[in-house]
This record gives C-alpha cells, structure tokens and sequence, in this order.
C-alpha cells in the first residue's frame, strides 16, 4: 500500500494532480473502491484522483440542498451522478466550478480538491478554475457570433494563440476533438444558432475543449436532444474520456449506464437533502447495487 | 407498487419457468416408464410432447427480449430476466435428453436386459429431483436450497460411475452385450446430463438472488 501511495504522489506530481486521498463520511470510499478494483480490472484503487471531496455540504441559505458528500472522482474515466429530481446532484456538480458562487446566499461546506487545492480557497479565481473545470449544459448555449468566433472566445480571452495561424489550428483540432469539424468546415463565418441542436451541443463541448480543461462537467447534456444527437454526444463523451476526466448529471439511467466508468448515486430525504448513497463502478451499481435504496431506485420501485 | 404491469411481467416469467420445469419433469418421468415397461409407445409420446417442450421455450425467451426491449430491467430485475433465459435454455435440454431416454427404448424394442434395471431407476430419481428443487429455489430465490442441489449432482455422478463401470465389465465378459449394454449406458448418460442442467439451473438462481455467478460442480463428463 505504502508503494503504491508513492506512485500516485510521483504521477500525481508529474501530472499536477492530488494524490488519492481516501475521504471518509456518509459511504465508505476505501470499500467502495477496493470493491471497485475487486468488480472492474481497469479500475484500481491507484487511479489518479482528478477530483477529492471531502464532506461536502451545500446550503441555500437557511435550506441544506447536499449534507457530507465524500468521494473521489478518478482521472480519465466518466463519473454520472444520478438521483431522482431534488437530491442534490446538479447542486453538486455545480461545486466543481463554483458554478454556485453565482447565486446569491450559497454556502458550500467541506472541501473540494482540483489538483490537491481546495477550490473553495478565498485565493481561488474562480475564472481560471472553470477554465481548467469546463462545463456544458442542458441546453445548447452558443454565443451569439459565428462557429469560429464561438471557438476563438475562449481562448482569446485567455491568450492561448499567439498568431491567427495558431488560432485556426486551435478552432480546428477544438472542431475535430468534438466530432464536428466535417460538418461545419464549410461555414465557419456562418452563425452557431444555424446549426442544429446535436451540433450546437457539440459546438459548446468544442468551445469548452479550445481552452484545454482537464475536467468537464456535463449537466443533462442531452435532455434536449433527440437520440441520434444523444448517441452523437454519447460516443463524443467516451472518446473525450480518454484524455478529459468527465463529470456529467443525468436522468436517464440508461445514459448513465451507457457512458459512465463511475456512478454515484444520491438521494434526499423528507428534508430534502441530497446525501450520497452509493459510489459504485457503473457496471456493478447497475447489476448488483450494495445498497437497497440504490436498486429501489434503479429498479423504479421508489414511492 | 410502482410498476405494477413489469411486476406482473416478471411473475408471468416465472410462472413459465415453472410450467417449463413441470413438463420436462414429466417427459424425464415417462420416458422411465417407458423404459421400465418397455413400452414403445409412452417413448413416443415423449418424443411428441418435446416439440411443445421446445416452443415453450422460444414464447419465453421471445418474451424476455421484449422485457428487455420495453423495461429496460436493471439491477435484480434484470438479473432475474437473463437467469430466466438462460434456465429456460437448461430446461430445453433436459427435455431432449428425456427425448434421448425415450429414443433409445423405441431403439431397444424387445432386446433383452443386459442387468436388472435398478441403479439407473435411482439416478433417474436423483435427476428428477434435483429437477424439481432447483426450480422451486428459483423461484424461491433460495441460495441454501440452490447450493444443496448442486450438491446432489455428485450422487448422480457417482451413481453413473457404478453403472458406467457394471456395463463394461458386462461387454467386456461377453461382447455380444456390447449393443444392450451401450443402450443403458446411453440412458444413464442422459441422466446425467439432466444432474448436471440442474445444476446450471442452481447455479442462476445464485445469480440470479445475489449478483455472483459460481461454479457448483465440475462434471467430469
């Protein structure tokens, strides 16, 4: 164990990530994931740690939306978060990039650690945090200019191309990371609310990938598409996961099931506070979940 | 009870599980009396009564994938459905094995015994038995009563061994045998086999209740 630990401080170090740290509180993570490594052979307990949460709770204002989540999300793989309507999860993924700072009377308790620095440090920029924490949302959102523009956005912002050459390559290879470059090389001048709404999601998870996030959160990413957008995005999602680590919210258990190493499930009580229930390897929450109330939900004999 | 029509889907699978494993089990118990009587015709009809055994078989799997297809089961559920399918498939060829039995006694007509019929009449008991408590622990989702099935197997085994090795000592003592003889040895084969399905059958019931697939016995057949 010991080794082992000193390998993912070195590859840690070398990648600028946390080390695995074992957080405790309402599951037990070191069972979970030794578990984990027991159900899935790709999965190990030395797995970079790309995101570590440490009893996370999330208040608005007097009301307590998430109370002592602890987990680690693994680098490079898929995590969904799933739950019914309520429990918490969208508040939660919404910690990642402090997406809550942007409403009024939010509180979040415990830490979070992006590579090891508690996002929620007073001397966290929270700009340059969700560049390295990118986010798509539930409905496509690009910006009011053309597709090249709504690439160049980002990056420009941020000083990531020297010359309009490098600019090019960058919209390009963002273009093509997303699985929408052959569609669209022809009318890049053209606006991005012309295309479609598959490819307008695409264009956001472009437009996130041109300034070279490590993590990216997906929140319902497909709840506005029809599926053979949804499975676009799908593929799109299990290819990003090889370089990206990718932290999306869904309803639909199947896309979960689909697209997910990872899921997490939460659920609130009468309270109607989120609490996590199970941290499983997709493939076991999915077949033998540990946890009644994870197979009464999964099963959809809840209520 | 959220989901009251896939809950009574799920029943219904079972109780053709349970249909299944009655009409195998008679088609084993009269292919025996076939051969104890030495009656062509009860092997006959074990012979026709298979085609019903295998249509039983394809409505059900026909009705697990439109399950899979409209239900989209997860978790228990969906373990239960894929046990299903697979005990179904078990339970088909058992009935061709109980179709084998009968085969051979039409083959047999009038052939005199090479031995008295008594160990293979005990086996046959074991078979049906194990037969009967592996699906009754399926449906129970009982894993003790599944492990005791797939511990009678080794009966079955052994009694195959004892007969396996009368029958050759008996060709062996006068080939003339050889033909009779290898006609049980095909009967009692068949037995075996229908001890080992059972097993398969217990087997998934263990999935089926807790998520882990073992491996109860290791036939050496």
């Amino acid at each position: 164990m010991t080794n082992e630990t000193t390998t993912t401080t070195e590859t840690g170090a070398e990648t600028n990530l946390s080390t695995g740290r074992m957080a405790g509180g309402g599951v037990d993570v070191k069972a979970t994931v030794a578990a984990a490594a027991a159900a899935s052979p790709k999965k190990t307990s030395t797995d970079q740690v790309a995101l570590s949460l440490n009893n996370v709770g999330v208040w608005y204002g007097q009301h307590e939306a998430v109370q002592g989540v602890s987990f680690d999300i693994y680098q490079r793989a898929t995590t969904a978060l799933i739950g019914p309507s309520g429990c918490g999860k969208s508040t939660l993924l919404r910690c990642f990039n402090r997406m809550n700072d942007l409403i009024p009377g939010t509180r979040v308790t415990g830490t979070i650690s992006v590579e090891g620095v508690d996002i929620m440090g007073k001397d966290v920029d929270a700009v340059q945090l969700r560049r390295h924490v990118g986010m798509v949302f539930q409905k496509p959102n690009p910006f009011p200019m053309s597709i090249k523009e709504n690439i160049a956005f980002g990056p420009k912002r941020l000083g990531l191309a020297k010359s309009k050459s490098q600019m090019d390559d960058l919209i390009e290879e963002s273009l093509r990371d997303a699985a929408l470059w052959d569609e669209v090389k022809d009318k890049l001048d053209e606006p991005g609310t012309s295309l479609s709404g598959g490819q307008q999601q695409r264009l956001c998870i472009a437009r996130v990938l041109a300034v070279k996030p490590d993590i990216i959160l997906m929140d319902e990413p497909c709840s506005a598409l029809d599926p053979i957008a949804t499975l676009k995005i799908e593929d799109l999602m299990r290819t990003l996961a090889k370089d990206y680590t990718i932290v999306v919210v869904t309803h639909n258990m199947q896309q979960a099931a689909r697209v997910s190493d990872w899921t997490a499930f939460l659920l609130a009580g009468e309270e109607r506070t989120g609490r996590l229930i199970e941290y499983s390897p997709t493939e076991q929450l999915f077949t033998t979940p540990r946890d009644k109330r994870t197979e009464d939900y999964i099963t959809g004999r809840f209520g | 009870m959220p989901r009251e029509a896939f809950q009574k889907q799920l029943s219904h699978l079972q109780d053709l599980v349970l249909e299944m494993g009655s009409m195998v089990d008679r088609a084993v118990d009269r292919s025996m009396t076939a051969l104890l009587d030495r009656d062509p015709s009860i092997a006959r009809t074990v012979v026709d009564n298979d085609k019903a055994v295998n249509a039983k078989n394809f409505e059900c799997q026909n009705e697990v994938i439109s399950l899979i297809t409209q239900q989209a089961p997860m978790a228990r559920d969906l373990r239960l459905v894929v046990s299903v399918a697979a005990i179904m498939t078990d339970l088909e060829r058992m009935g061709d094995h109980a179709e084998g039995i009968a085969r051979i006694v039409i083959m047999m007509q009038d052939e005199p015994l090479v031995k008295p019929l008594i160990d293979i009449p005990i086996m046959a008991g074991h078979a049906r038995e194990m037969l009967r408590e592996s699906i009754q622990a399926f449906v129970d989702q009982d894993v003790e009563a599944a492990y005791a099935v797939g511990k009678r197997d080794d009966e079955v085994d052994s009694l195959y061994d004892r007969i396996y090795h009368d029958l050759i000592q008996i060709m062996i003592g006068d080939p003339s045998t050889i033909e009779p003889s290898t006609h049980l040895l095909w009967v009692a084969h068949n037995l075996e086999r229908i001890g080992d399905r059972a097993t398969n059958i217990a087997e998934r019931t263990v999935y089926s209740a807790t998520g882990n697939l073992p491996q109860m016995d290791v036939s050496s057949y």
